[in-house]
């Protein structure tokens, strides 16, 4: 279907800039039918590839191509772009119609088809895609899932042989994501449409038929998933990381010297019946190892009190939309906490009342015992409270990184020497003091997230919060990036961390809240939180991997203590946890 | 509030949404043309059957239309109290300075019937009842002859329907910025104008910032969908007008000639606020 030989390319190679290799001397092939994922770091070339693919960009060496016809060819390329659609990662950038409708019929009405063809198309991929009922809404009323769904179902309008997604899932919670894995799963098995799949979420590639690990602009190594996924260290050392079940199932084996068929384990009931095979040989040590301290000390001072707090959204005609619900929370001084909810669940809403960008109208929130209700309080909180949205990259506008960062501690009217210091304090905690100097347009998005990062850390607030920090980010570059964040709680201020991100939130909170509709649906330790599969479910919330898999075993063992947030911690219970004794 | 108005068409099936929206562009010019050019009671109770009967004819809730006048509450108000203020006439009640005259009282109360038919009239035809594609395929179509004069048409329409798309991402956008750059200190409300303008760079940046990423993203996803002009493109909206259509729009250009007519037939009141006319 697609083929690269010897392709390479730069940026800038046009405008007399030095140019920057993006696409080094790479070779490979797509076949028909098949599902390919391509995963590597931020940085490494994915992107440029993909786009090399449909003729976005041409090659500056090699050739490209498309079911035998050059994406250098003039005279094929629009054809190669109908064959080869594409969904990009931001929803609301690729939306071009002002109804989901218009949208569709984009790209056939560029094809030139018949109108009445275009309208029988818009409707038949919007049945295909379970939009049909939005078709005349306008895409900003839809929700991110619903978007990229949209951006799938125009592709289709087009009847290509292959989609394209270029990380079409990284600004999507958990459920939305595989909604959309499973239409596109589904368009590959019933019309046989080969899916290229850029990501960054291990367990999607894990259901390709190939993947391919890029590095350095060319494919570091590659195979089916199961070898490829087989080569923990590798994948490791490319900054990516091995989906939790996989990675039990392969300590398991290495610790009882037991061996694995790396097909079977590569799915998760695989990987459980596998794990169950061995420990069922194998002799139980020593009672309990997974012991989760806990962080939280309830002898700290609060340093936000919510109580009671309800609030609802004015919409335009209509009557008000209820975002929060009596929400009540007490955070103490040196906590992490987390706040977990489904997109829509009043995250957002609830924390924007922290530092009072939303006065509290019902219901009060008390920060460091002011009460923001009063406006002047929330002045004088302002400073205290660092308040991070999502994307945070998005709110630089400095000529320079340091005076970008200087922003807050300038607007608090500090002395130009302590400035200077706030900003160095802020960039060195973000590993950023060598950039200072560059303009913040012309760094990377992860540097640029640590420069917004650094921007509200400057203000050096005793309470900082963060809203999905690491969204968008690789796995190590995820990692990288909470490490940084945690040595502020060491040093006594109190985080709090909003994210859909389950297993991120149990390894790094004290405590976490669950807002399901605006309610709190729990609050409490991560063991309490992750205890009831239901309960998270009913939150549309994701099962940390390695609890789940616990969970698939724990009719194997007497009393196994399930609440393990981590790969080894799992391991070790499984091991040595009492067992049941099985007669026969 | 911005949302509820640009960009804002609401679905339906009723005869005036399936009206040509080349036809409902010309019109709504037309019917702007008419509204404001009434200044005799009895045509202003003709117009007021027609705009009722067009809402009816919409099958759209009375309450979505009438909202559309609410952006220009304040110009309305203050034309009202123009002229209740400085018509000469028949005094009705005076307090100090200030006389209320029935004749200002008249043709205040017409300017804001005035102001509210041509919105009422003018949303109806075209943001209501049109989506803005629909629109921008009208205003291709009926621009068409500046060809001719190598305008660029058809790059014009797809500016403005692209313009609409983005208003409310960019309106959420803005709002989201705002509230990042508050948190980090910044101060929108208080200060001098200079501090306030000052402020406003600290939004402006990264807004123009993310739009042109926007930019350049939509023009990578419009390259992918085999976008490249007009060339070979199929202009969804542009069928063939009906005979309802014409139909339409010969009441529309009856009852403009009909209004212009009126003034010169109709000498009432006609006087005393052609003057007033000139305001607006």
């Amino acid at each position: 279907m697609i083929e690269f030989q010897n392709v390479s390319f730069s940026y800038g190679a046009m405008q007399g800039q030095r140019p920057i290799e993006a696409v080094r001397q790479l070779s490979f092939s797509i076949e028909k039918g098949s599902h390919v994922a391509l995963i590597g770091r931020n940085g490494s070339g994915k992107s440029t590839i993909a786009r090399l693919m449909n003729g976005l960009l041409l090659p500056d060496e090699g050739l490209v191509m498309v079911d035998g016809k050059l994406t250098a060819d003039d005279d094929s390329i629009y054809e190669i772009r109908r064959q080869c659609g594409m969904v990009f990662q931001n929803p609301d950038n690729q939306i071009i119609g002002t109804t989901v409708r218009d949208d569709v019929a984009f790209g056939p009405s560029n094809l030139g088809l018949p109108a009445e063809e275009i309208m029988r198309r818009v409707d038949e991929s919007l049945a295909m895609t379970g939009l049909l009922d939005l078709k005349e809404r306008p895409p900003h009323e839809l929700s991110g899932g619903q978007k990229q769904k949209l951006a799938i179902a125009s592709v289709l309008a087009m009847r290509p042989d292959c989609i394209i997604l270029d990380e079409a899932t990284a600004m999507l919670d958990p459920v939305a994501r595989r909604d959309v894995m499973a239409l596109v799963g589904k368009l590959k098995r019933q019309h046989g449409i080969t899916i290229v799949q850029i990501t960054h979420h291990m367990e999607e590639a894990l259901t390709a038929d190939y993947v391919h690990v890029i590095s350095e602009g060319g494919i570091a190594f590659g195979g089916t998933p199961a070898s490829v996924f087989d080569q923990v260290d590798r994948i490791k050392s490319e900054g990516l990381s091995v989906p939790a079940h996989l990675e039990i199932a392969r300590l398991i084996a290495a610790r009882t010297g037991v061996d694995y068929d790396r097909e079977e384990i590569i799915s998760f009931e695989g990987a459980v019946r596998f794990v169950r095979g061995v420990i069922a040989k194998y002799a139980a040590g020593p009672i309990n190892a997974c012991v989760c301290k806990p962080r939280f000390d309830k002898s700290q001072p609060a340093v936000i009190e919510v109580t009671d707090l309800s609030y609802a959204y004015p919409t335009a005609g209509g009557p008000p939309v209820e975002a929060l619900h009596a929400v009540s929370m007490t955070v103490r001084q040196g906590e992490i906490l987390g706040i977990a909810g489904h997109t829509g669940s009043g995250k957002s809403t609830l924390i924007q009342h922290l530092n009072g960008l939303i006065p509290a109208h019902k219901g009060h929130v008390v920060v460091l015992g002011r009460d923001l209700s009063e406006k002047k309080e929330v002045r004088q909180i302002r400073p205290q409270v660092g308040l991070l949205f999502q994307y945070p990259e998005d709110q630089l506008f400095e000529e320079t990184v340091a005076l970008d960062i200087a922003f807050a501690p300038k607007q608090q009217k500090r002395s130009p020497k302590e400035v200077e210091r706030a900003v160095l304090r802020a960039a060195r905690r973000l590993g950023i003091e060598s950039i200072l100097d560059r303009s913040p347009f012309e760094l990377s998005g992860g540097q640029r997230r640590r420069v917004a990062i650094a921007g509200v850390l400057a203000a050096e607030p005793a309470i900082v919060i963060l809203d999905e920090p690491a969204a968008g980010l690789d796995p190590a570059g995820r990692d990288d990036l909470f490490k940084d964040l945690l040595t502020l709680s060491d040093e006594g201020a109190t985080l709090i961390i909003v994210s859909h991100d389950m297993e991120m939130m149990t390894r790094y909170a004290d405590r976490i809240l669950v807002l399901n509709e605006g309610e709190v649906a729990g609050i409490g330790m991560p063991s309490q939180i992750i205890a009831s599969a239901q309960f998270l479910d009913q939150a549309h919330l994701d099962m940390p991997a390695p609890k789940r898999f616990l969970d698939a075993l724990a009719d194997e063992y007497k009393d196994l203590d399930t609440s393990c947030f981590n790969v080894m911690d799992a391991v070790t219970a499984l091991l040595t946890a009492k067992r049941r004794v099985h007669h026969g | 509030m911005g949302k509820s108005m640009l960009g804002r068409s609401v679905p339906g099936n009723s005869i005036l949404h399936r009206t040509d929206a080349r036809i409902k562009f010309v019109a709504a010019i037309l019917m702007m043309v008419a509204t404001l050019s009434i200044h005799d009671v009895r045509v202003m109770a003709l117009f007021v059957v027609w705009t009722v009967l067009l809402m009816a004819v919409s099958r759209i809730r009375p309450g979505i239309i009438l909202r559309s006048v609410r952006p220009i509450v304040v110009i309305i108000l203050f034309a009202v109290i123009l002229h209740l203020l400085t018509v000469e006439g028949h005094v009705l009640f005076q307090l100090g300075a200030v006389k209320i005259t029935q004749e200002g009282l008249l043709s205040g109360l017409m300017t804001a019937l005035r102001l509210t038919l041509m919105i009422i009239n003018t949303s109806l035809l075209l943001t209501l009842t049109t989506t803005p594609l629909a629109v921008a395929d009208a205003l291709e179509s009926l621009l068409s002859p500046l060809r001719c004069l190598k305008f660029p048409v058809h790059e014009f329409a797809m500016m403005m329907s692209i313009a609409l798309r983005f208003v409310p991402t960019l309106m959420d956008e803005a709002v989201k910025i705002m509230k990042a750059q508050s948190s980090r200190g910044a101060n929108y409300d208080t200060g001098g104008l200079l501090k306030r303008a000052g402020g406003l760079v600290s939004i402006l940046v990264p807004l123009f910032v993310s739009s042109f990423r926007r930019a350049d993203d939509l023009a990578i996803a419009m390259d992918a969908r085999c976008y490249r002009g007009e060339q070979g493109r199929t202009r969804l909206y542009a069928s063939r007008l009906t005979a309802g259509d014409l139909l339409f729009f010969a009441v529309v250009v009856l009852l403009l000639v009909f209004v212009l007519v009126s003034r010169q037939l109709l000498p009432s009141l006609g006087s005393l606020l052609g003057s007033t006319l000139s305001v607006f």
